[in-house]
């Protein structure tokens, strides 16, 4: 019995691919009843999603602190930019494949010093890295279009799904959503591949080596190795949300992948749950509709939107949730749902003895 | 025994020594594993115990001398390359991996033999499924053996001082060693598990040979079948139990007593 459940724990590739299947036929089938609007929100939170997926790899599997994941992105999409610039009709997929190499070339270059060193310095490390990219950026003019950035419009509607809309405003209403389907196409895909690494050989030496590396080492692991790759996949992931969220914006500036949004991006794996890839399906949701919920809150408290506290207003949230869930549930939102089950579960255990049975 | 034929040996140092600034840890030390042979490596605290076990895993490297595995066809190995060559290791106290599963643990102390690949990981490739489960099974067989399958799905912080040791040594035994080097095997154990445990380090030797530092002299002197007595970083004694009981300079390190 015991043993069995154990197995089930261990879940078939086959049965992760029909849960993130039906998790992004799901999320696809929200699209068509969601104003334009939130469409766009909800393409640029699956292209975060994929990047707190990434950080929550680092992070919670492989015990690896990063804060450079926005400067990931900022690769990713100067790739994007930059391959449209001159090849602005090959299939979609090609810019997928470079933002995800060259995102991985950049974390295997972090990585290289990176993996002697630990805990703050590595973070000191990584944060360097991210603060370098903007300038880098903004003087070389000739590459990346300097303080203006790179514009390009990649991502053009299919006619088999223009053909889907009609009426006035048709070609804005398809963009939009197509932009948010292809983006969920793209985050269903990954997390289908992380999935298969948190249940594999290589999922778990990353967690031997996050729990006691000295024991991790003994029983076969390269540990310079395996941080490396860690770091690796997580920009590799950075790299891909950075081509998607410059996509969906058709542009990219040294001001798109500022500093705070690595800080925001640790925010939001926290909040979804770490390590976990419901945690970072949450984190993307938080993300696309923050701006909801600040702009509500501006209204409700009647704060000027441009004042200095109303455009603050979402650092302010993020903190307030931030403390709130370390205090009362430190594995995020995600992990909300085990709690309750357990709870559910005792209570169940405990109601025969007070019917007497 | 002790001057055996070294090309058999499982484990060998010779003229071992290391140095920490200006303190010797290990000078010129030699000794060897035999195939099947239980070894004792004994020696008051700050002897230098630790340290060659150290230097035999590769977690440090001495200043002079050399460490060989001559039946195992291999020179000195780096730490990772231990468990493929089959030589596996426990650490002082019990060093599991504290977020993972009992059968996780265990599971572990194969990582090093597995040749599967990223790409296989990535793709949830049904080759890669098929070899976890294989361990999985195997993991559950050492469990089973050491009679703590119950416990497979426990955290090692919820599970009894003498079960986690066990465990430890169930993830040592996952790797099928040609050596067996045991950190303090014994501390902590009471009677039973002391009685336990030893008759289980017999029936293991029937397959490996083993190496263990140890403090609890009641427990090593009928176990084992050499005993090196390491002080102040030097090889004093080697040889059986019984004439290491009387040998005068073994007495005067342990009791003080000029020899």
């Amino acid at each position: 019995m015991k043993r069995l459940a154990l197995f089930a724990n261990q879940g078939a590739t086959s049965s992760r691919l029909v849960g993130v299947l039906l998790l992004t036929l799901l999320t696809l089938a929200i699209t068509f009843v969601l104003p334009p609007v939130a469409d766009s929100q909800l393409a640029s939170g699956a292209a975060i999603s994929i990047v707190v997926l990434g950080l929550s790899w680092l992070i919670g599997w492989s015990g690896q602190i990063s804060l450079g994941n926005s400067g990931f992105m900022a690769v990713g999409a100067y790739a994007t930019g930059i391959w449209a610039h001159h090849h602005a009709s090959s299939p979609i997929i090609f810019t997928f494949v470079l933002a995800m190499a060259v995102g991985a070339f950049s974390g295997l270059i972090i990585a290289i010093p990176s993996t002697r060193l630990r805990g703050p310095y590595l973070a000191g490390m990584t944060l360097a890295f991210s603060a370098a990219i903007a300038p880098l950026a903004q003087n070389y003019t000739s590459i990346t279009g300097g303080e203006g950035g790179l514009f390009f419009n990649t991502l053009t509607t299919p006619h088999w799904f223009l053909n889907l809309f009609s009426g006035q405003n048709a070609t804005i209403d398809a963009n939009a959503q197509w932009t948010a389907d292809l983006a969920v196409v793209v985050a269903g895909v990954t997390f289908f591949f992380m999935a298969n690494l948190f249940h594999s050989h290589t999922g778990r030496a990353m967690r031997l080596v996050r729990d006691n590396d000295v024991a991790a080492e003994l029983v076969g692991v390269n540990l310079p190795r395996t941080r490396t790759l860690a770091f690796v996949v997580a920009a590799a992931f950075a790299g891909l949300g950075g081509s998607l969220y410059a996509l969906i914006n058709a542009t990219v500036t040294p001001s798109t992948f500022p500093l705070t949004l690595s800080i925001t991006l640790l925010t939001l794996m926290v909040l979804g749950g770490i390590g976990t890839l419901s945690g970072a399906v949450i984190g993307g949701i938080i993300y696309a509709f923050s701006s909801n919920l600040v702009g509500h809150i501006n209204s409700l408290t009647g704060i000027n939107p441009t004042s200095n506290l109303g455009a603050n207003m979402q650092g302010i949230i993020f903190g307030i949730l931030l403390i709130l869930t370390m205090l009362f549930t430190p594995r995020g939102i995600a992990g909300l749902g085990p709690r309750f089950g357990r709870l559910v579960a005792n209570r169940r255990r405990v109601a025969p003895l007070a019917t007497g049975e | 025994m002790s001057g055996g034929p070294s090309s058999e040996a499982t484990a060998e140092l010779v003229d071992v020594t290391v140095r920490f600034g200006g303190l010797l840890a290990l000078d010129r030390i030699s000794f060897d594993v035999q195939a099947n042979e239980i070894v004792g490596l004994i020696g008051p605290n700050g002897a230098g115990k630790t340290t060659a076990f150290n230097v035999i895993c590769g977690f440090q490297k001495p200043d002079s001398g050399t460490v060989r595995f001559p039946a195992l066809g291999r020179t000195a190995l780096k730490p990772s390359q231990l468990c493929a060559a089959g030589v596996a290791r426990t650490l002082q106290g019990v060093g599991l991996f504290v977020n993972m599963s009992v059968l996780e643990n265990v599971m572990a102390g194969a990582q090093g033999h597995v040749g599967r690949g990223f790409a296989s990981s990535l793709f949830g490739l049904p080759a890669g499924r098929r070899h976890e489960l294989a361990l999985r099974d195997h993991a559950m067989v050492q469990l089973e053996r050491l009679g703590i399958a119950q416990f497979a799905s426990s955290l090692p912080g919820s599970i009894p001082y003498g079960i986690s040791k066990k465990v430890s040594l169930a993830r040592a035994l996952m790797g099928n060693p040609s050596l067996l080097m045991l950190d303090e095997p014994a501390s902590g154990l009471d009677e039973s598990e002391l009685d336990e445990l030893a008759q289980l380090i017999v029936e293991l030797r029937e397959s490996m040979s083993v190496l263990l530092v140890e403090h609890n002299m009641d427990f090593v002197m009928p176990l084992v079948h050499r005993l090196v007595v390491l002080n102040f970083g030097e090889v004093i004694a080697t040889g059986a139990p019984s004439t290491i009981r009387t040998n005068p300079d073994v007495l005067a390190a342990y009791l003080g007593v000029d020899p």
